[in-house]
């Protein structure tokens, strides 16, 4: 008796949407795509030299690497790392009362908009430019490369922050606010509980971003590795440079791996339900 | 174990307050009226149930009570203070006195229970040692006694996530017992959690009024839980009391009239299965 029956009358279907905007919006990107093409100039007649000298580089590099420089290698490896942890640990100190302040429901209006903005600002900025500028100021030191760092980080630290903050479940704020908590209690015990997983996985990405950014930031003699890497390359020296390639990758690998670790076991904790 | 039960661990309680609502109107800024013209008198150490279906304006009610709502026209008095022309630090001090149990029990779930117990000395602490969790000994002993009392003091440092839900909302009761209320608001309170469980945490709220002798209020829409654990009824219908009188007598008609419709068979909790499937029905964790 359980057979199902369908009606044989055709059915009412809803009208469907219109399908010009998506046709439009293809045809836009294709024309991007092609425009980008002809503005970059490509030499396309070169473009079949490119395998050939990419080998031929990883053979200058990498067939006798200069291993006497290991060690000098692995210590400006550490200062660069040095220059990241620093810098993250400046931006989060800065960073972390910004956020709070820059979220809705908890700073006050006036200073959220401008908040938002400086940390958009700062975003738009890459930190090899936001060295320069500092530069001029603490000149070619690897506190410049920490500042910058740390500068780059209230930017994306912040945002990160503030959203996570309006994201996090709001009741036990709430319980804080109506058991007579003032706005400080409140977000110390109704909202950093809810977000402080999510804030340490933030600070430790940002660690992993400003590892890269460090070695980068060094070619502008900041010191640090990407410094070694920048002169070795001047130089043609082509073993030295294919050793600090090797430690660079190693080391920026480790700590992405630990890092990236940590951060799913944080995420994962907070997700956890007996 | 029932966890009203628990005398020996009772927190002492002060001396409970009374409220008062004279023509209280609460219209919200989009221009919904919450409240219409409220007149009410509970006294001190009442147990009352208030019932009304969703946007009756019972929510309101209670969020007026301890100023989360703000108050359009008219006047609330809790213990003789008035709640709608206090300041923030009055405000404050008066929520201090005044526990509240929520229907989704707002707890901040990736914390232990002691640290969510504790949110319930906020009020009563310096600030700076709340800020620090540098809570003073009488702090601690006034959260554990809370925690003992409904049953959940072996839970004190688990994280309050991984408690079932009936867990969750008797930690909340212990949150607001920690603050040695004078008045308990609850909002729902047993509106996410399956029938057994509903049974106990209203035991526990009945047990909170009679033995510690604090003035209760709970909004509820099933009939058959605020017959049997209110003591007085109040009825709602658009913002405005439309029955006020004895829980124990009041039929189905008086509902029936409170709903403005007919009963249903989804008004009622039913099933008083009371302690057999608690612990299994809620899957506590062990």
């Amino acid at each position: 008796m359980s057979t199902v029956r369908y009606e044989t009358a055709a059915l009412l279907l809803p009208p469907a949407p219109a399908r010009w905007p998506r046709r439009l919006l293809a045809a836009g990107l294709t024309g991007l795509v092609v425009l980008a093409f002809w503005s970059a100039a490509v030499p396309w007649e070169r473009l079949a030299d490119l395998p050939g000298e990419f080998l031929r580089y990883l053979w200058l590099m990498f067939s006798q690497p200069n291993w006497e420089k290991l060690p000098d290698a692995m210590l400006q490896t550490w200062r660069s790392i040095a220059m990241a942890w620093v810098g993250t640990v400046l931006g989060v100190i800065v960073a972390t009362p910004l956020s709070f302040l820059a979220a809705g429901g908890l700073g006050p209006l006036w200073l959220r908009a401008p908040l938002r903005g400086l940390f958009a600002v700062i975003r738009a900025v890459p930190e090899i430019i936001i060295a320069i500028i500092i530069l001029s100021v603490t000149g070619l030191t690897p506190l410049t490369g920490a500042l910058a760092l740390a500068v780059g980080g209230v930017g994306t630290l912040g945002k990160w922050g503030y959203e996570a903050i309006e994201s996090a479940p709001t009741g036990a704020a709430q319980a804080a606010r109506a058991a007579g908590g003032g706005t400080a209690q409140i977000v110390r015990w109704g909202v950093w509980p809810q977000v402080s997983a999510d804030f340490l996985s933030f600070w430790l990405y940002r660690f992993e971003i400003n590892v890269r950014a460090s070695a980068v930031l060094g070619l502008i003699g900041v010191g640090g590795i990407g410094d070694m890497l920048a002169s070795y390359t001047q130089y043609r020296d082509w073993p030295t440079v294919g050793v600090l390639l090797i430690v660079v990758v190693i080391a920026t690998m480790t700590i992405d791996a630990l890092s990236s670790r940590v951060r799913r076991r944080l995420t994962e904790g907070a997700r956890r339900r007996a | 174990m029932t966890s009203g039960a628990n005398g020996s661990a009772a927190v002492p309680a002060a001396e409970p307050w009374g409220i008062e609502l004279k023509d209280v109107t609460v219209r919200y800024p989009d221009g919904t009226l919450g409240l219409n013209g409220v007149t009410l008198s509970i006294a001190p150490g009442e147990m009352v149930a208030i019932v009304g279906l969703s946007g009756s304006g019972k929510s309101t009610l209670i969020r007026a009570i301890n100023g989360l709502v703000p108050v359009t026209a008219g006047e609330i008095a809790v213990g003789g203070h008035r709640v709608e022309d206090a300041g923030a630090r009055a405000l404050r001090r008066l929520r201090g006195e005044i526990g509240m149990i929520f229907q989704s029990f707002n707890l901040a779930g990736r914390t232990s229970v002691q640290n969510n117990v504790l949110v319930g000395r906020l009020a009563h602490t310096p600030a700076w040692r709340t800020l620090l969790g540098w809570y003073r000994p009488r702090d601690l002993d006034l959260a554990h006694r809370a925690l003992a009392r409904v049953g959940m003091l072996e839970k004190l440092y688990n994280r309050a996530d991984a408690l079932s839900g009936g867990q969750q909302q008797r930690v909340a009761i212990a949150r607001a017992l920690a603050q040695e209320p004078r008045v308990l608001l609850a909002d729902e309170p047993v509106a996410s959690l399956d029938p057994p469980t509903a049974h106990t945490v209203m035991r526990d709220l009945s047990a909170i009024n009679r033995d510690l002798g604090i003035t209760v209020l709970v909004n509820l829409h099933a009939l058959d839980l605020a017959r049997r654990y209110g003591v007085r009824l109040i009825g709602m219908r658009a913002g405005t009391v439309v029955y006020d009188g004895a829980a124990t007598g009041a039929g189905d008609d008086v509902f029936e009239q409170i709903y403005d419709r007919p009963i249903r068979a989804e008004d009622r909790v039913a099933s008083i299965t009371g302690e057999i499937g608690r612990d299994a029905s809620t899957g506590e964790p062990e």
